[in-house]
């Protein structure tokens, strides 16, 4: 068994008293890619802070390789790495932007090669944009000299906080490339926070949710927001937009989050699915058929209305049904399975 | 009318023929101004950096204590720096009242709370994410201080250069505290009211233009920094 790069023990993190990450233990593995999801407000960002060591945790603590780190230690210092969101560049040339790195760890003065490599590995001409200003450049362009900034340092960990929130579709790919190149070229860790659950989905070994600071799984979940509406009976019901509606058991509150297991739900052809007491049926439509990494497993993406369920597919149904995308489904699932936070 | 043209042709006059006591001024100004802005900016950057980059219980009142500094007026800064150096103030034993040096503690006083506030909200105004990013890319301690300066170094430029022009242009300090002594302490404003007094507007003219030629300068330049 590996040894973990990262260990996180009974991290608590404040804001102005309020808790906004609350983390009992988590590991993260050598050369691996992490991936943290959950909506605005769970904590990813604050999160990725704590584990670049940008600032200190209000409790609890982050080994690395098994010792203690804190903010501006040698041994994080320009091994552990973060990129934020918004592009941010100093006031200098691109060249100056990334060759920061190699001059404040007071590597060789010969700066142009690894400089123009990491331009290249981002997809910037090193001739056409090493001597631009950082307000010479276009937020996609910005964003993949920052990237750039970090690559060049051949990071052992790098923490990338939505990187594609804020650039176009094509700065978009370069980036998620560049950043995946890391691994395979050096053996980076990487930890990825993204909205973007199919790319986290399809490339992390491990996807780690969060809501509310609190870590609430790993691997495909379906997450489904309120508020609710009370139906006959005590029945609840979130509207799914096109008509559609996805009963649940009576939340906490209005407010409150459901959590489905996609294991929980059972994949039928329309035409087999029968109402059973406790089971609820929703029909939908597979939008798409992946390979759940962490088991192995094939996952459907179900389309309800507006939104998107996943649901774990069980080998020999695969065999006994038709399953292929734009195919009328059904989703069956029992009342109780619903976990609410 | 007549009269203030006839001062500005002679002003040119005074100025290209190199008149003896109109250039006394100019030189006795620039040496109590330098020296005013060496030490003023030696001691108010890193002060306005530390005051406006870090957080600490009393940063509130300091600030306020700075900002009101501002408005002192000059002829106070004069009064009270007089009552010093004077034989019977504490200093009187360096000699300070009626020269130069004097004059240039002075000035230091006066410039001190621009470069302080000017410099704190310059730092203050840095974008919260470039600490962030230091760090990200391995700075130490030092380094990240010395790199957040260097990053609004146009902001406190344009302190030092505001502060310059406030004390170039200046009368109460000089006055009280220099004296007014002709080829020894006599400045550009205190040489411009004094000739003024005479009658003498071509002596006035003369250094009131190289005061405009200086503070044109001075806001050429801080105009360029501010477009930086």
């Amino acid at each position: 068994m590996s040894r973990a790069l990262y260990k996180v023990e009974n991290l608590i993190h404040h804001y102005n008293r309020q808790p906004v990450v609350n983390i009992e233990d988590l590991t993260i593995k050598p050369a691996s890619i992490t991936g943290l999801a959950g909506p605005n407000g769970s904590g990813k960002s604050t999160l990725l802070k704590l584990m670049a060591f940008i600032m200190r945790p209000s409790k609890g603590r982050i080994l690395i390789n098994g010792h203690p780190a804190f903010p501006f230690d040698e041994t994080v210092r320009s091994q552990v790495t973060l990129l934020t969101q918004e592009p941010y560049l100093m006031r200098r040339t691109v060249f100056n932007n990334i060759a920061y790195g190699l001059k404040v760890r007071g590597d060789r003065k010969d700066w142009i090669e690894p400089v123009h490599e990491a331009l290249t590995m981002v997809g910037l001409d090193p001739d056409r944009f090493s001597n631009r200003y950082w307000n010479e450049l276009s937020g996609g362009e910005a964003q993949r000299v920052a990237l750039a900034a970090r690559l060049v340092l051949k990071p052992r960990v790098l923490l990338l906080d939505e990187p594609t929130a804020s650039v176009d579709a094509a700065s978009s790919e370069l980036i998620r490339t560049a950043s995946l190149s890391a691994r395979s070229e050096w053996g980076t860790t990487l930890v990825i926070a993204s909205h973007d659950r199919e790319w986290l989905y399809d490339v992390c070994d491990e996807v780690i949710h969060l809501f509310e600071g609190k870590v609430v799984g790993t691997g495909r979940s379906n997450m489904i927001f309120g508020p609710w509406v009370s139906g006959p009976g005590d029945r609840h019901y979130k509207d799914l937009g096109d008509g559609k509606r996805l009963p649940v058991s009576m939340p906490p509150h209005t407010e409150a989050t459901a959590f489905i297991d996609p294991g929980a739900i059972q994949l039928l052809a329309r035409d087999e699915a029968q109402a059973r007491s406790g089971r609820v049926l929703v029909n939908g439509t597979v939008t798409r058929l992946s390979l759940e990494k962490e088991r192995g497993q094939l996952l459907a993406d179900v389309r309800v209305g507006t939104h998107s369920l996943a649901v774990r597919v069980d080998e020999s149904h695969l065999a006994a049904m038709t399953l292929h995308r734009g195919w009328p489904v059904t989703l069956a699932y029992r009342l109780d399975s619903i976990q609410w936070r | 009318m007549d009269f203030i043209l006839a001062g500005f042709i002679q002003a040119i006059h005074l100025l290209f023929g190199g008149d003896a006591q109109t250039w006394s001024a100019v030189a006795a100004t620039l040496k109590a101004s330098s020296g005013s802005m060496a030490a003023s900016l030696l001691i108010g950057v890193p002060a306005g950096f530390l005051l406006g980059y870090f957080d600490f219980p009393t940063k509130r009142q300091l600030r306020l204590l700075v900002d009101t500094a501002l408005a002192l007026p000059t002829v106070f800064i004069g009064l009270m720096v007089y009552a010093f150096i004077t034989n019977r103030g504490p200093l009187g034993q360096f000699d300070l009242l009626f020269t130069l040096r004097g004059i240039a503690i002075g000035q230091t006083i006066l410039a001190l709370p621009v470069v302080i506030a000017l410099s704190a909200t310059a730092v203050e105004s840095m974008d919260r994410h470039l600490r962030t990013l230091l760090i990200s890319l391995g700075a130490s301690r030092t380094q990240l201080l010395m790199s957040s300066l260097w990053e609004v170094r146009y902001g406190v430029l344009a302190a030092g250069l505001t502060a310059y022009g406030r004390v170039m242009t200046e009368v109460g300090i000089s006055m009280m505290v220099g004296g007014n002594i002709k080829w020894h302490t006599r400045t550009i404003t205190t040489a411009i009211a004094l000739e003024t007094g005479k009658g003498m507007f071509a002596t006035g003219i003369a250094l009131g233009v190289v005061l405009i030629v200086i503070a044109f300068s001075v806001n050429v330049c801080l105009s360029f920094l501010r477009r930086r």
